[in-house]
């Protein structure tokens, strides 16, 4: 075999950089900029405050532990608000993703209303919907109940619907060839297969409401947040802190039984 | 110069990977070890650069001892041995030119890397060498719309581009076609021959092996139990090495005479005439 | 044709099903209660909504060219504007400092006893909700105002990203790391060319996607002070501007859903741009094959 020197190919230009990708960049750039001097981004408060700050902080590492007696009933009122409202939630939402999804809605029109009523729902933070219900239905756990249930729904329509677009087809069409209705087949060949990934969003859902629950407090919807709300009104950081150690507690707690049983369903 | 002497590898859930090494492999030399899997082959191959500790015994490449070497020595080392492995292990969503440019990654210092600076001589060697294995015209294409055979041909550019005294090939040919597997041997055979690099190839197809090896070295259960040229090793050594009589599947679907003829023409040819 | 005498076997015991149904019932019946809510009230809500509902229609369908309305609607568009900079400044700053958490989190790229207790912090800024970090930290230092709501926002996107891009880092191919690994590189040189290329797409990716939920997140701080759609919207729910709550009840939908529908696109380039002509060729090839 003789020996050769390096085949001759033809060295290619170096490509222009993408047109795609640099104008996303810039745009971040422009956009952080723009951002940044909208909300007069500076750190100078860090050195200047700090001494402030740190007096609340030092409040807060001497939580009032005796506090806590106080804050069972709304952290049960809170529970089973999450409680609740994601049971409620899920079971309205499984029923709605039936719509939300091409595979068990033939009906285009019936489709698009319902993924355009989705997104709507969907792009109002919890806590609007906190403000909406304590207006309609007064002040307290109902509104926030309710609330967290419109707040549910969107969330859980959204995945649900992906989940169900991404069926076995096989089912479906054995239904079909047996002459069943859409509710029927529904029932029948989708509901069994989405169980288990639907179990999984019901209780991440769970644990959003648990967090969500303090948001709404705020705004007048009962439970632990309207606690919060008002020791963080009369500067009894001592409480909160308290206050904030059993939320922190509680949320681990949910964290780990849900991962727990993840894994058990799983 | 690659010396075992009495290497044992043992891993941590007490399997044995080699089992009283003795072997020296002169530079220069082109060797392909043969045996089933789990026989000691790539256990063998990854000791030579450090990816696997050995237990026991001593393991020289070059001067240099690689057991119980640091950090530092072996990073030296690996800069010296180019490996290329069974599924290319191309970075995917990189192009062509940024995964050759990896093996200079060893000559360049940290900062420069970070960005992608690299220096024009280090540049110019990366397109050298996929000049070398015929590619360069895709040197800015992604690495993911390459085919098998064209990636497998980018890892060896980014081998030759670290300008290595040795070539480990851990089954480079396994997940090709045999018109392809033949192509890319017979480059790992053409860099052997022109620029002296000492070459050691797994491989499991035994009539590649018999065609393209200077000396073949079959590994049974850990252990070496043939150490021979090409000619020696005849179907009853192979029996014996693998413990059983061949079947179809040890050599290359196709295999003879008339697949290495077809691939001389396939493709885009090596440029030269058939051997 | 005679039938076969076979024996039927039993079916599966039913009771397991109903307790099931039961327990369920009694947890939402428990809770019902332990709601402690005023459900008469629930009566209420129908023709309470149809009102203000209206009454937040008929504040949309006024000219929005004519005073005030044209006021209302600016006061409206800059409100989002705040919480559009506040989600992004805070995202932004929670992206910068999860990057090097992720890496310090995944166990396949340090040792464990370092994962161990970063994991941690990163599990302890997960739970605790943007709010408390907005109350506990930033505003007794930051004040009020929009700087604070991001500054709380990036604390608590910390936490979720940093998790995140860890579980990416640990999900990426080891053979192309190993690769670069035994070519001589250096252990920065083998983050950089081996494994960042790998999870780069992805990792920003959850980046827009926490750009997404921080402008929703924001609101809360908001009602706190921090500015933004929130105390708008504060301000008017407690003032009962109906009118004005309706206008900016449809900035706030019609402005999310198209930064949602934008960032959505680029996320999903961003991946797809990992999947080449060729891949996606195999990917065509492979599902018709299946269909056929």
């Amino acid at each position: 075999m003789t020996a050769v020197a390096p085949r001759a190919g033809v060295r290619p230009a170096r490509p222009r950089p993408s047109w795609g990708a640099w104008s996303l960049v810039a745009a971040a750039v422009v956009m952080t900029i723009v951002t940044g001097s909208a909300i007069h981004f500076t750190l100078a408060p860090l050195f200047n405050s700090a001494t402030r700050g740190w007096v609340i902080v030092r409040q807060f590492f001497e939580p009032d532990w005796g506090f806590l007696l106080t804050t069972i009933k709304p952290m049960g009122v809170t529970l089973a608000t999450a409680v609740l409202a994601s049971m409620v939630g899920c079971g309205l939402a499984l029923a709605i993703s039936l719509l939300a999804s091409r595979v068990t809605t033939h009906n285009a029109v019936v489709y698009r209303i319902a993924k355009a009523i989705l997104s709507i729902l969907r792009s109002l933070p919890d806590v609007v919907w906190g403000m909406l219900f304590v207006a309609f239905v007064g002040v307290g756990s109902l509104a926030g109940t309710l609330a967290l249930v419109m707040f549910n729904i969107g969330i859980i329509v959204k995945l649900t619907a992906e989940t169900i677009d991404a069926v076995d087809r096989g089912p479906l069409e054995a239904a079909d060839a047996s002459g069943a209705n859409a509710l029927q087949r529904a029932r029948v060949a989708v509901i069994p297969q989405i169980l288990p990934n639907y179990a999984s969003y019901a209780m991440y859902v769970f644990e959003l409401n648990v967090r969500a629950s303090v948001v709404l407090g705020i705004v007048g919807a009962g439970g632990i947040g309207q606690t919060i709300q008002v020791e963080l009104a009369r500067f009894h950081y001592d409480n909160l802190s308290a206050v904030i150690v059993l939320l922190f507690v509680i949320v681990f707690l949910i964290d780990q039984a849900s991962q727990w049983l993840r894994r058990r369903l799983g | 110069m690659i010396r075992f002497t009495d290497v044992s590898v043992r891993y941590p859930n007490g399997t044995v990977g080699l089992e009283g090494l003795d072997l020296e492999i002169p530079d220069g030399q082109f060797v392909v070890v043969v045996g089933l899997s789990g026989a000691g082959k790539s256990t063998l191959i990854r000791t030579i650069n450090g990816l696997v500790p050995t237990t026991s015994g001593s393991l020289e490449v070059e001067g240099q001892r690689v057991d119980g070497a640091r950090k530092r020595e072996l990073r030296d080392l690996r800069a010296r041995v180019g490996m290329i492995f069974q599924s290319f292990n191309l970075v995917t969503r990189s192009t062509v030119l940024n995964n050759v440019l990896v093996g200079r990654l060893h000559a360049t210092p940290t900062w420069r890397s970070l960005f992608g600076w690299y220096r024009k001589d280090d540049v110019e060697l990366a397109f050298q060498a996929l000049e070398r294995v015929g590619i360069v015209e895709k040197a800015y294409t992604r690495a993911s719309e390459l085919s098998g055979g064209q990636q497998q041909r980018v890892a060896i550019a980014r081998v030759l581009a670290q300008e290595p005294s040795v070539i480990l090939a851990d089954e480079p040919v396994a997940s090709l076609d045999p018109p392809t597997a033949n192509l890319v041997m017979r480059d790992l055979q053409r860099i052997n021959r022109e620029l002296g690099i000492t070459t050691i190839v797994n491989l499991h197809f035994l009539d590649l092996a018999r065609t393209y090896a200077d000396r073949i070295v079959g590994m049974r259960a850990g252990r070496l139990v043939f150490d021979g040229t090409a000619e020696e090793a005849d179907d009853a050594v192979f029996a014996e090495i693998y413990g059983r009589s061949l079947t179809a599947e040890d050599v290359l679907p196709g295999a003879g005479e008339a697949a290495t003829a077809e691939a001389a023409t396939a493709e885009t040819g090596p440029g030269e005439g058939a051997a | 044709m005679s039938a076969v005498a076979a024996v039927r076997p039993t079916p599966p015991p039913k009771w397991r099903v109903v307790l099931i149904e039961l327990v369920a019932l009694a947890i939402v019946a428990v809770c019902a209660l332990g709601v402690d809510a005023n459900w008469a009230r629930l009566l209420d809500a129908p023709a309470n909504a149809w009102t203000y509902g209206g009454l937040m229609v008929r504040g949309l369908l006024n000219n929005p060219f004519a005073t005030p309305f044209d006021e209302y609607w600016l006061t409206s568009l800059d409100f989002m504007w705040q919480s559009i900079a506040m989600a992004w400044i805070g995202t932004l700053i929670g992206a910068v400092l999860s990057f090097p958490l992720g890496f310090l989190a995944a166990s396949n790229v340090v040792p464990r006893w370092v994962v161990f207790p970063i994991r941690l912090v990163l599990n302890a800024f997960r739970t605790i909700p943007d709010v408390i970090f907005g109350i506990v930290v930033m505003l007794p230092v930051f004040g009020l105002g929009p700087l604070a709501g991001a500054l709380a926002l990036a604390a608590g996107s910390i936490g979720s990203l940093g998790k995140l891009s860890s579980e990416v880092i640990e999900g990426i191919r080891p053979g192309p790391v190993e690769a670069v690994r035994s070519s001589g590189a250096r252990g920065l040189q083998v983050l950089r060319w081996g494994v960042l290329p790998q999870v780069m797409p992805e990792i920003v990716a959850f980046w827009l996607y926490r750009f997404e939920v921080n402008i929703r997140a924001g609101a809360i701080l908001g009602v706190l002070g921090a500015g933004g759609i929130g105390s708008l919207l504060s301000r008017l729910f407690d003032a009962r501007e109906w009118d004005r709550i309706g206008i900016a009840l449809f900035v706030v939908i019609v402005v999310t859903m198209i930064v949602d529908a934008v960032s959505g696109a680029v996320r999903h380039r961003i991946i797809a741009g990992g999947t080449s002509r060729r891949e996606r060729a195999e990917i065509i090839a492979s599902t018709a094959g299946a269909a056929l």
